[in-house]
C-alpha cells in the first residue's frame, strides 16, 4: 500500500510538471510575445528536450536577428514540415507566437547535453515572415568570423562561444573569413540555403561552448533557447 | 520528472567561470616542427602567436590557399576543395565549469566519446579533445545530401588519422 502511495504522489508529480511545463508564459502582453518554457519540444513524438533548463549559458548576446518579430519553432514539425501538419511552410501559423523551443528535437546528431544523447544542435528561427533573402541576421556579440562555408558563417565571439548562422542567402554574406566584426553587424539574410538541397527559409542558430569538468572539458552545442529569450526581450524593449 | 530534478539540480550547480585550460605540450616530433620543406607562409604567420598545439590534416599543410584566423588562445583554418570547404579549430578556452559535486553532469559529459564523429546539419565533423584542448574538424559540402564527404563517415575519419601538428608554442 504504502509503495502503491508512493508511486500514485510520483505520477502526480510528473502530471503537474507536465502540465506546467506546457503553459504558455505571458510576460510580454504589450508586445505580444509569448513563449513556452525552455525544453518543452512540439508535441507528437518530436524528441525529448531539456525541461526545466532555463540556464542563460549566453548571457547578454544580441538577439541573432536585426529586427522583431520573429519566430522560434520547428521547422521539421511545424505547419508544411517534413513531419509537421500538411501545408504551407508560409503558412501564418509558423509566423506567430508563442516560440516553442527545438534544441534537442530528433535527429541523429550526437549531442552529449540532450537527453537521448541526440539531437538537434541549435534551434531554428523564423523572420517576420515568409519573403526570402529579406531579414538580417546580426553578430550577437563583439567577434571574429572565423568561417564561412556553402551555406553556415562561423563567428567566435569575445566570450570564446561560437556562433554558427545557418542557410543565409550565399550572396547576401556581408563578412569575410578573419574580420572583425561588432554586436549587431549585419552577417547576411535570412534564406533556404543548404547548398545544392534547398531547407525552408529559416535560421539555423547554434552555441558551442567549452565546459570544463575536473581535469579535462568539452565543448558542446548548447541549450540557446533561454539566451535566446532573454535577448528578444531586450530587443522589445528597445535596448537589443 | 528525475529529468526535471535532474536538470534543476544539476543547473544549480553550473558555474559561469571562464578561462584558460591547462594544456599538457606534447613531446616535440622533429619531423613535424621542422618539416623538410617549410610549411607556407600563410601557415606560419598565421599561427605565429597561437599558444596552443596546432594541428591539420598532412595532405592539406602545404596549401597556399588556406585561410588562417587565430590569435593566441584559438586558431581556426579552412581550405576549399572542389564542392565543399574544410575548417579545423582549436580552442584553449573554457566558459563554463562543473565543480566536482556535480557528478550528474560529469557522468553526462563523460558519457560521450573522447572523439566524436558527427553528423552536423548537413555536414560531418570530428569533435576531439588532445593535450587538454578542445579541437574541431569538419566538412560541407555544396551538396550535402549526395557528396559522400559529407553523407559518409569515412572522410573525415580519414583526415582525422592524418592530422599533424604543425605549430604553435608555449
Amino acid at each position: 500500500m504504502r509503495y502503491f502511495l508512493l508511486a500514485f504522489i510520483l505520477v502526480a508529480l510528473t502530471a503537474c510538471a507536465t502540465k506546467d511545463n506546457d503553459k504558455v508564459e505571458q510576460t510580454w502582453k504589450g508586445k505580444g510575445f509569448t513563449y513556452y518554457p525552455s525544453g518543452t519540444l512540439k508535441p507528437s513524438n518530436s524528441g525529448t528536450g531539456r525541461r526545466g533548463d532555463n540556464y542563460i549559458y549566453a548571457p547578454n548576446i544580441r538577439f541573432p536577428l536585426a529586427y522583431a518579430p520573429a519566430y522560434i519553432n520547428s521547422q521539421v514539425y511545424g505547419v508544411g514540415g517534413q513531419f509537421g501538419p500538411r501545408g504551407s511552410l508560409c503558412d501564418k501559423r509558423n509566423y506567430q507566437y508563442p516560440w516553442r523551443d527545438n534544441y534537442c528535437e530528433k535527429r541523429t546528431r550526437g549531442m552529449p547535453l540532450c537527453p537521448a544523447g541526440v539531437g538537434h544542435q541549435g534551434v531554428d528561427i523564423r523572420a517576420k515572415d515568409c519573403k526570402d533573402n529579406t531579414y538580417y541576421a546580426v553578430a550577437v556579440e563583439e567577434g571574429v568570423i572565423t568561417y564561412i562555408g556553402s551555406y553556415s558563417v562561423k563567428l567566435r565571439g569575445k566570450s570564446g562561444r561560437t556562433y554558427r548562422y545557418l542557410h543565409l542567402n550565399a550572396r547576401s554574406i556581408q563578412v569575410r573569413r578573419g574580420q572583425r566584426v561588432w554586436r549587431g553587424q549585419k552577417i547576411g539574410r535570412v534564406s533556404n540555403n543548404m547548398g545544392g538541397t534547398k531547407t525552408s527559409i529559416h535560421l539555423h542558430f547554434d552555441i558551442k561552448q567549452t565546459i570544463r569538468f575536473g581535469n579535462t572539458s568539452k565543448s558542446v552545442y548548447v541549450p540557446p533557447y533561454s539566451s535566446l529569450v532573454d535577448a528578444y526581450k531586450r530587443l522589445l524593449r528597445g535596448r537589443p | 520528472m528525475r529529468l526535471l530534478l535532474t536538470t534543476l539540480l544539476l543547473l544549480s550547480s553550473l558555474n559561469a567561470e571562464s578561462g584558460i585550460l591547462d594544456i599538457k605540450w606534447p613531446k616535440p616530433n622533429p619531423q613535424q616542427q621542422k618539416p623538410s620543406i617549410p610549411y607556407p607562409s600563410v601557415l606560419t604567420e598565421g599561427i605565429k602567436n597561437t599558444k596552443l598545439p596546432v594541428y591539420i590534416p598532412s595532405s592539406l599543410a602545404y596549401d597556399k590557399k588556406m585561410v588562417v584566423v587565430a590569435n593566441k588562445n584559438f586558431y581556426s583554418i579552412s581550405f576549399l576543395f572542389q564542392g565543399a570547404t574544410l575548417m579545423v579549430s582549436g580552442d584553449k578556452t573554457f566558459q563554463e565549469s562543473i565543480p566536482s559535486s556535480n557528478s550528474d553532469f560529469q557522468k553526462m559529459m563523460k558519457a560521450s566519446p573522447t572523439v566524436e564523429f558527427m553528423e552536423e546539419e548537413g555536414m560531418r565533423s570530428a569533435n576531439f579533445n588532445r593535450h587538454g584542448v578542445n579541437y574541431e574538424l569538419i566538412i560541407e559540402c555544396e551538396k550535402p545530401k549526395t557528396d559522400t564527404r559529407c553523407t559518409e563517415e569515412q572522410y573525415i575519419r580519414k583526415l582525422y588519422s592524418r592530422l599533424i601538428m604543425v605549430g604553435g608554442r608555449p
